[in-house]
């Protein structure tokens, strides 16, 4: 049945029919045929009319030059010139309405169409707009021609590459990876794809004759283009030939628009994300290139960090409320990456201490010169005595007695100077004791043997530092601190300070610089706290101590958890997930590796 | 034969919605009205399964027309879509509370009256 049947309503119909009766012949029946129906009749006779009936006038009724119904009269006898006449009359106004109707419709028509395409730009706009990502803009727009949508047998979007390469993002269709792949092999997408931006979008109805894949039998294609600049490209393929409609077609131009700024968008956000993150990689690198002593360490402890992370994120039960997204692993990893990077404005004597004695360079070795005038002195001494004939026999041993007495001192002040070697009260008198004594230099002036600097440097009770030193080492979480204050990190990026800054936070709040108890402490920062001691303590090579196997360094942070430095549940989750054995494999030396039995760790 | 009723006072938005209910299968029977008074007379004699219902309307507005045809228990099978203006969402709460049972924003999606109409007369 032709549309043309709705055009005009039997009601309107029926009162016009009404009105049209006084002007015919009294006994004149008529009816109205529209689109293969009849849609009025005068009475029963009327409703047996049609064109076939022996002389029934026809008066043709037409949309667009052709004949789509008519008025039917059957005139009495002797009525025929007065109803050819009144059915002139009748047709010219039934006509008049179906044009009018008609060409009504056409612009409703083009409104819906209108509001149609507003609809998907509406849904479109949220669905290409949803994510950053070009594969995920990609999948979007595949979206609207799938099955569902537009019912294409196959889809993809490609994306063209720096090089003008073509990079398939996304696809649909039964195998389609291969179809497209091949596709973009073809001299026919070759050709496609060297003037895409100029050609503009188009249909080949029938691929028969053309050099592309035998799954095609139809395909529409539409550049992907925005700020002059072509992007990538959409195309949809059809099993059949003669598939694709201009409707088709203007959805593609409709969403390929939309899609190619937002994978503009997409593809500005990658370089930026880009941009950043080799920035924050170039920073990293600098800290670790500072000190021979820690190389690496900036970019072992985000791996550590992420791992143990990914477990509390998986943990169900005192993490359970640890959740992450996209956006928070990327702040984690970034805080990681730059928790040290306070330490460009630390000098590397100080980071790379490995003596007490060590200044821009080591003092130990002044101090061994001095014994060494010492024992000159004390050889001239020996001579003098045995040259002014005095008891020989006394003067060897007096001589042997002080060399002995030297070399036992040294050997202690060697001692002293290695940061392993914690000082006792007994070991302070003895070096004040020695320094006490004096050398002479040729002008006969004397000098104590070990300065005040020396004396207060190899007093240190632990580790190399004297307690300045250890501030200045301290304050490079402060620097931390201070240097990313002043990047702007974007909203998702907010907590990088936090996260980077207390690394040196301890539980019971005698860490720095802020000295925070654990419950204000996010988990992000205990989880970098660990990963900084983890990292240290497992690393290869420092200068004040020896590499450590993964059992002491375990051992270590067991003790560190017992006395409320280290988060205890982040420690034990370092263990029962696994993680420290994972990193081992990944990161540590084999001689460093040993059995751990985490049992003894655990929950203590 | 089904029916489905629509009340608006613009011309274009009954025009518009009939012709895009006449791409339905089985023809069903599209009904106008062109106020409030004149759509709640429709609806209680000609009881349509469905009706199109416009909120901003001169004589009686939309939200009454559709608390009074909830009320009236011979009118249960009767589906309410309320015709919203852009912008003017926040209406929503209201046409729930006169019990309307979906919400179409003006313009509308053709494709979306047409599920709309499909799904709702299928269940009727």
């Amino acid at each position: 049945m032709s549309k043309a049947a709705r055009y005009l309503k039997t009601a309107w119909l029926s009162r016009q029919f009404e009105l049209a009766r006084p002007l015919l012949p009294a006994g004149t029946a008529l009816a109205l045929w529209l689109g293969g129906k009849k849609l009025a009749e005068s009475d029963a006779a009327g409703a047996d009319l049609s064109d076939a009936c022996p002389g029934a006038l026809s008066f043709a009724l037409t949309l667009d030059g052709e004949v789509v119904g008519a008025l039917l009269l059957l005139p009495p006898a002797g009525g025929e010139a007065q109803c050819r006449r009144a059915g002139d009359f009748l047709a010219h106004g039934l006509q008049g309405m179906l044009d009018a109707e008609h060409a009504r419709r056409a612009i409703a028509q083009e409104a819906l169409e209108g509001y149609r395409e507003m609809a998907l730009l509406q849904r479109a706009a949220l669905e290409l707009n949803d994510s950053l990502k070009p594969a995920a803009v990609a999948e979007a727009l595949l979206k609207e021609f799938d099955d569902r949508k537009m019912g294409a047998d196959y889809g993809a979007v490609y994306q063209f590459e720096a090089e003008g390469k073509a990079q398939l993002m996304r696809c649909f269709g039964a195998g389609a990876d291969d179809a497209f792949d091949r596709f973009a092999d073809s001299e026919f997408f070759a050709g496609i794809a060297a003037d895409a931006a100029k050609a503009g979008a188009d249909i080949v109805n029938d691929l028969s004759s053309l050099p592309t894949v035998p799954e095609f039998g139809s395909l529409l294609w539409r550049p992907l283009d925005a700020h002059g600049k072509n992007l990538g490209l959409l195309v949809l393929a059809l099993q059949r030939r003669g598939g694709f409609t201009a409707g088709d077609m203007k959805r593609a131009q409709t969403l390929g628009s939309m899609a190619a700024a937002s994978l503009h968008n997409a593809q500005l956000y990658a370089a930026e994300q880009k941009l950043f993150q080799s920035f924050v990689d170039v920073i990293a690198a600098a800290i670790d290139a500072k000190s021979r002593y820690t190389s690496g360490h900036c970019q072992r402890v985000p791996k550590i960090a992420m791992l143990l992370a990914e477990a509390a994120h998986r943990d169900e039960g005192r993490f359970a409320q640890f959740r992450l997204d996209e956006e928070e692993r990327k702040a984690i990893e970034i805080a990681a990456k730059l928790h040290d990077c306070g330490k460009v404005v630390t000098p590397e004597w100080i980071v790379d201490k490995a003596t007490k004695l060590d200044g821009i360079f080591n003092r130990i070795g002044l101090v061994a010169l001095r014994f060494e005038l010492l024992r000159r002195d004390a050889l001239m001494e020996r001579d003098r005595r045995l040259a002014g004939g005095g008891d020989s026999a006394s003067a060897v041993r007096d001589y042997r007695a002080r060399l002995r007495k030297l070399d036992e001192d040294f050997a202690f002040l060697e001692k002293c100077n290695q940061g392993a070697e914690s000082v006792s009260a007994a070991h302070v008198d003895r070096i004040r004791e020695i320094a006490a004594r004096n050398w002479c230099d040729s002008n006969g002036r004397a000098f104590p043997l070990l300065s005040e600097d020396e004396v207060y440097n190899l007093m240190v009770q632990r580790g190399t530092l004297n307690p300045e030193e250890r501030k200045i080492i301290e304050d490079h979480a402060a620097h931390t601190i201070a240097a990313l204050k002043q990047i702007a990190f974007p909203r998702a990026l907010r907590n990088v300070t936090e996260y980077a800054g207390g690394h040196h936070e301890h539980m019971d709040g005698t860490g720095y610089p802020w000295g925070l108890t654990r419950e204000r402490l996010s988990i992000p920062t205990r989880i970098i706290a660990i990963a900084d001691i983890f990292e240290a303590l497992t690393a290869p090579d420092r200068p004040y101590r020896k590499p450590n196997t993964l059992n002491s360094a375990i051992g270590i942070m067991h003790r560190m958890k017992l006395n409320q430095h280290i988060d205890g549940e982040l420690f034990d989750l370092l263990l029962s997930s696994g993680v420290y054995a994972d990193y081992a494999r990944e990161h540590l030396a084999d001689s460093q590796i040993d059995d751990v039995d985490i049992g003894r760790y655990l929950g203590q | 034969m089904k029916t489905i009723a629509i009340v608006d006072d613009e011309v274009h938005i009954r025009a518009l919605l009939e012709q895009t209910l006449e791409d339905l299968d089985d023809a069903p029977e599209i009904l106008t009205a062109v106020n409030g008074a004149e759509g709640l007379a429709l609806i209680e004699r000609e009881r349509p399964s469905l009706v199109f219902l416009d909120v901003m309307m001169p004589l009686m507005n939309g939200y009454e027309v559709c608390a009074a045809v909830r009320k009236n228990p011979d009118l249960a099978g009767t589906t309410i879509v309320m015709l919203t203006a852009k912008g003017q969402e926040s209406d929503r709460a209201r046409g729930h509370e006169a019990g309307a049972h979906h919400f179409v924003t003006k313009p509308f999606d053709p494709d979306e009256i047409l599920e709309l109409a499909r799904k709702v007369l299928a269940a009727s």
